[in-house]
C-alpha cells in the first residue's frame, strides 16, 4: 500500500451533494449512482475535490475536526474510506 | 359521460369493438377486449371514471386478447398487448382483469418519464399529502385501503407521480390492489367497501382490487403538496409505532423505490432532494389498521 | 387491408407540419414513432425549429418521456467511450467508435434523440487478440458461450461475440471490417482507420471520416436483415446527408470513396431511399454518375415494393398484407450478401436445428 501516493476526485465526475444533519446523500452524474455517507467519508471527498492529497495528510487534516488524533487506526480508517471510493470509480490515483 | 353510464352490454360491446376510452389521473387508456371478466371488472370499479371519446387521442392503447380457437378449451389464456406488442407472457384467463390492471402499472412505469415515479401509495388530506414507499408485504397497500376508508383522498395505492416543474404529486387514483389475506382484513374494517372478484393463484397469490372513493375519482385533476413521507411495516402483534427516520436514510429508500429515478439523472437527484426536504419522514409499525388510522389523523404538517 | 400514412416520415420530412397535426393524427404519429424507436428524434427535431411549445400537451408529454430517457442514455454512453479509452490507452490504441457512439461523441445531428443499444469500436485485425485481452484486463467479457457461435464470429463475421462489461452491463462489440469476411464485397478496413478523425483535440478518440461514415451506415443498412429498425438507420443517414452534403467537396469525395471501397451498390440504395422516403436533398449529379452501380429498373422496382414496406414503422397502421412477405424476403437477402451460398444454408440449418431442440 502507498499511502503517500496521492489521490483526486476523477475527472469525469459530477457530483451532486445534500446533507442534512451529519449524513449526506451524494450523486455522481458520471455513473448517475447515489451514495449515502457518513461526515468522514463526506469530508474525505469534499477535501479531494478541492485538491488531491494522499491518505496521510487527508487524515492529518480530518482528525482534529473530529477531535481525535491521527493515529495508524484513523489512517487504515481513511484508507478504507478511500479504497471504497475507489472501487465506486469516484476517485482516482493522480499521474505521477 | 361516465362508465356508469353504460349498460353492461353496452360497456361489453364498446369494449369489444371501438374499445373504451377511459381518464384515469393524467392519462387515458384505449382498452379493448372481449373477454366478459374484464368488462365487468371495469363495470364495477371504473363506474365513476370520465370516457375520453372525442379527443381522438389515447396514451395507452392496451388489448386484452382471448385465447385462439383450441386454447379456448384447454388452460385457456390471456395476452396483454401494448398497441400489438406482447411484453409479458401470457397468463390464465382467470386473471384477465388484474393483468389489466398490471399492466396498465407498466404502461404507466415505463413510459412516462416527465415525471418522476416511485412505487408508492399517495393520499392526501386537508392540503398534505403521505407518501408510503414500500416492497411488497409490508402492508402499504392494506394500510392505504383503510385510510381512503376514513376521509383520506386517494391518489394512487401503487405509482407516485411528480410533477418535475412543480414537485406536487399528480393523482393517478384507480382501484386499489389488495393481496391475500389484506382482503379480509378490508372487509372486516369496512364492510361497505366494494371490491371485484378474487382471484387465485396469480404470482401475487389471492388478488382483489378495491373500488377508489367516488370523492377521490371526481377530484383527480387536483395535485397535492407532498408533506410526510411514511414507510410502513406491518408486523402481526406488533405496537403502533411512529419513529423519525433521518432524511438521508429516507432519500436512499427512496432511490430504491424510485421507477426511473436513474433516467432522470441530475434533475431526478434535484426532485428527490426537495421532496425529502419538504417531508417529515417516518418509519411506522403496525399490526392495528384502526390505531394506524388514528396515528395518520394526529399528523401535523411540516412546519416551514 | 390499406396501409396508412407514414405519419412518421411525414414529420422527419416536414417538421413544421407537425403543429397542425389534429389530436387524433398525432395519437397515431406517437404510436408509429414509438414502434420505430423515434420518439426523441422528434421531439429533438421539433425542439431544434423551435416548436415544442406549440404541440398539444399530451402528445408532447410521450415527446418528452423519450428525450429524459435519451439525455441519460448519452451520459452513460460517454462514460463508456471514457472507460473504454482507458482500456485501451494501455496497448496505446485509439478508440475508433462507429454508429451511435460515433455520432454522439463526434456531436453529430443523428445523436440527437437517438438510443443505441451498444457501443461499437473499429480495431485493426492484427491487434485484434490484443484489444480483447486489454478489454477482459479492464472487465469486460465475452457474451457468447456457444462453441458454435465463437466460431462463427471468429471465422465468418466482422466483429468478436459481443462483449459484455461485467459491472456496468455495458455492451460492447469490437469490429475489424464493416462487412463480414464471408460478403461478396470487401472494404478494406485499412483504408477506414488510416482516414479516421479525432474527436476534438483528443487524439485517442476517434470516428471515421464523413464519407466513411456515410458508407458504413449505408453499407449496415442495406446488408442488414433485421429491419425492425429501418426507418430509424434511414433518418441516420438522412440527418448524415444533411448535416455532411453542405460541403462542396463531399458529393465528389463519396462517388470515389465508394467506388475505391467498393460499396457503390449499398451507395445507390441509400441515397435512392433516404430522398424518396425522407426527401433528403441529393445533387442530380451523384445519380447521373452513379449510373454505373445502379440496379436495373425491374430491380428497383422489386426493391422499392419491398423497401418501401420494410422501412416504414413495425406499427399495424403501417402495414398491409405484403409487409410480412417483404420484410422476409430482405431478411433473406441480406444472409444472401453476407454469406456464400453454402455458409447460408449451414447458418440457416443450424440456427433452426438449435431452435427446434430448445423447443
Amino acid at each position: 500500500m502507498r499511502l503517500n501516493q496521492k489521490w483526486q476526485v476523477a475527472a469525469e465526475n459530477e457530483l451532486l451533494y445534500h446533507s442534512w444533519d451529519d449524513e449526506f446523500v451524494v450523486y455522481n452524474g458520471a455513473t448517475g449512482d447515489t451514495h449515502l455517507l457518513g461526515l468522514v467519508a463526506a469530508q474525505v471527498l469534499l477535501k479531494l475535490q478541492q485538491a488531491p492529497a494522499d491518505t496521510v495528510s487527508l487524515a492529518e487534516w480530518i482528525a482534529p475536526l473530529q477531535q481525535i488524533e491521527p493515529d495508524d487506526e484513523f489512517v487504515f480508517f481513511i484508507e478504507q474510506i478511500l479504497t471504497d471510493f475507489d472501487s465506486l470509480g469516484i476517485i482516482e490515483h493522480t499521474q505521477l | 359521460m361516465n362508465v356508469s353510464a353504460l349498460t353492461p352490454p353496452e360497456l361489453f360491446s364498446r369494449l369489444k369493438e371501438a374499445g373504451l376510452f377511459l381518464q384515469a389521473g393524467p392519462f387515458i387508456t384505449h382498452m379493448q377486449t372481449s373477454i366478459r371478466s374484464v368488462a365487468e371488472g371495469i363495470g364495477l370499479l371504473y363506474a365513476d371514471y370520465p370516457l375520453a371519446e372525442d379527443t381522438g387521442f389515447a396514451d395507452f392503447h392496451v388489448h386484452l386478447i382471448p385465447p385462439a380457437n383450441l386454447r379456448r378449451w384447454f388452460r385457456p389464456q390471456v395476452l396483454f398487448s401494448f398497441d400489438g406488442r406482447i411484453p409479458f407472457k401470457p397468463l390464465p384467463l382467470d386473471q384477465a382483469f388484474p393483468m389489466l390492471e398490471w399492466g396498465m402499472n407498466w404502461c404507466v412505469s415505463g413510459h412516462s418519464h416527465q415525471y418522476l415515479i416511485l412505487h408508492a401509495a399517495v393520499m392526501e388530506k386537508q392540503g398534505g399529502a403521505v407518501i408510503m414507499p414500500a416492497p411488497p408485504g409490508a402492508g402499504k397497500s392494506t394500510l392505504c385501503a383503510a385510510l381512503i376508508n376514513r376521509g383520506w383522498r386517494l391518489l394512487s395505492d401503487e405509482l407516485a407521480l411528480i410533477n418535475k416543474a412543480s414537485g406536487a404529486l399528480v393523482p393517478l387514483c384507480r382501484p386499489v390492489s389488495l393481496k391475500n389475506e389484506s382482503i379480509h382484513v378490508i372487509r372486516r374494517f369496512e364492510p361497505c367497501a366494494v371490491l371485484s372478484r378474487e382471484v387465485r393463484d396469480t404470482m401475487k397469490g389471492t388478488v382483489a382490487h378495491m373500488k377508489p372513493p367516488a370523492g377521490s375519482v371526481t377530484q383527480s385533476h387536483v395535485s397535492a403538496r407532498p408533506a410526510w413521507i411514511v414507510f410502513p411495516k406491518y408486523q402481526p402483534g406488533a405496537v403502533t409505532r411512529l419513529e423519525p427516520q433521518p432524511k438521508a436514510r429516507a432519500f436512499m429508500r427512496m432511490v430504491e423505490s424510485a421507477f426511473n429515478y436513474s433516467q432522470l439523472g441530475p434533475q431526478g437527484f434535484q426532485m428527490m432532494e426537495n421532496l425529502v426536504d419538504a417531508c417529515d419522514c417516518y418509519e411506522f409499525t403496525y399490526s392495528n389498521l384502526d390505531e394506524a388510522v388514528a396515528v395518520f389523523a394526529d399528523l401535523k404538517l411540516p412546519v416551514r | 387491408m390499406k396501409a396508412a400514412h407514414n405519419l412518421v416520415a411525414q414529420v422527419l420530412r416536414h417538421p413544421e407540419s407537425a403543429v397542425s397535426l389534429s389530436l387524433a393524427e398525432w395519437d397515431l404519429l406517437i404510436r408509429q414513432a414509438r414502434h420505430a424507436d423515434l420518439l426523441a428524434r422528434i421531439y429533438a427535431l421539433l425542439d431544434d425549429q423551435g416548436l415544442i411549445d406549440s404541440i398539444p400537451a399530451k402528445p408532447c408529454a410521450h415527446l418528452e418521456s423519450a428525450d429524459t430517457v435519451v439525455k441519460r442514455h448519452a451520459q452513460a454512453i460517454r462514460r463508456e467511450v471514457l472507460c473504454l479509452r482507458k482500456a485501451l490507452a494501455t496497448i496505446d490504441l485509439p478508440v475508433i467508435l462507429l454508429k451511435g457512439a460515433a455520432y454522439l461523441m463526434a456531436d453529430l445531428p443523428p445523436a440527437r434523440g437517438r438510443i443505441f443499444s451498444d457501443v461499437d469500436i473499429l480495431v485493426p485485425k492484427g491487434q485484434l487478440n490484443q484489444a480483447e485481452a486489454a478489454l477482459r484486463l479492464h472487465g469486460w467479457a465475452s457474451s457468447h458461450h456457444d462453441a458454435y457461435d465463437q466460431r462463427y464470429y471468429r471465422i465468418w463475421m466482422h466483429e468478436l461475440p459481443p462483449m459484455m462489461h461485467l459491472k456496468r452491463q455495458s455492451v460492447l462489440d469490437v469490429h475489424h471490417n464493416i462487412l463480414p469476411e464471408s460478403a461478396r464485397v470487401h472494404p478494406d478496413p485499412v483504408k477506414l482507420i488510416e482516414a479516421a478523425v479525432p474527436v476534438g483535440e483528443d487524439q485517442s478518440v476517434k470516428v471515421l471520416a464523413p464519407v466513411d461514415m456515410v458508407l458504413h451506415s449505408a453499407t449496415h443498412l442495406f446488408h442488414e436483415g433485421e429491419l425492425e429498425h429501418g426507418l430509424r438507420d434511414l433518418a441516420d443517414l438522412n440527418s448524415l446527408l444533411r448535416h455532411f452534403g453542405d460541403s462542396p467537396s463531399f458529393w465528389s469525395t463519396l462517388e470515389s470513396r465508394a467506388q475505391e471501397l467498393e460499396l457503390t451498390r449499398p451507395l445507390f440504395y441509400a441515397l435512392h431511399y433516404a430522398n424518396l422516403v425522407l426527401g433528403t436533398p441529393i445533387p442530380e449529379s451523384v445519380f447521373i454518375n452513379q449510373t454505373v452501380s445502379k440496379p436495373s429498373w425491374l430491380l428497383v422496382a422489386i426493391m422499392d415494393a419491398l423497401y418501401g414496406r420494410a422501412l416504414a414503422p413495425v406499427h399495424p397502421s403501417c402495414s398491409d398484407w405484403l409487409t410480412g412477405t417483404a420484410r422476409w424476403l430482405l431478411y433473406v437477402r441480406a444472409h444472401w450478401l453476407r454469406m456464400s451460398p453454402w455458409l447460408l444454408v449451414h447458418h440457416l440449418f443450424h440456427k433452426a436445428f438449435l431452435s427446434q431442440k430448445s423447443s
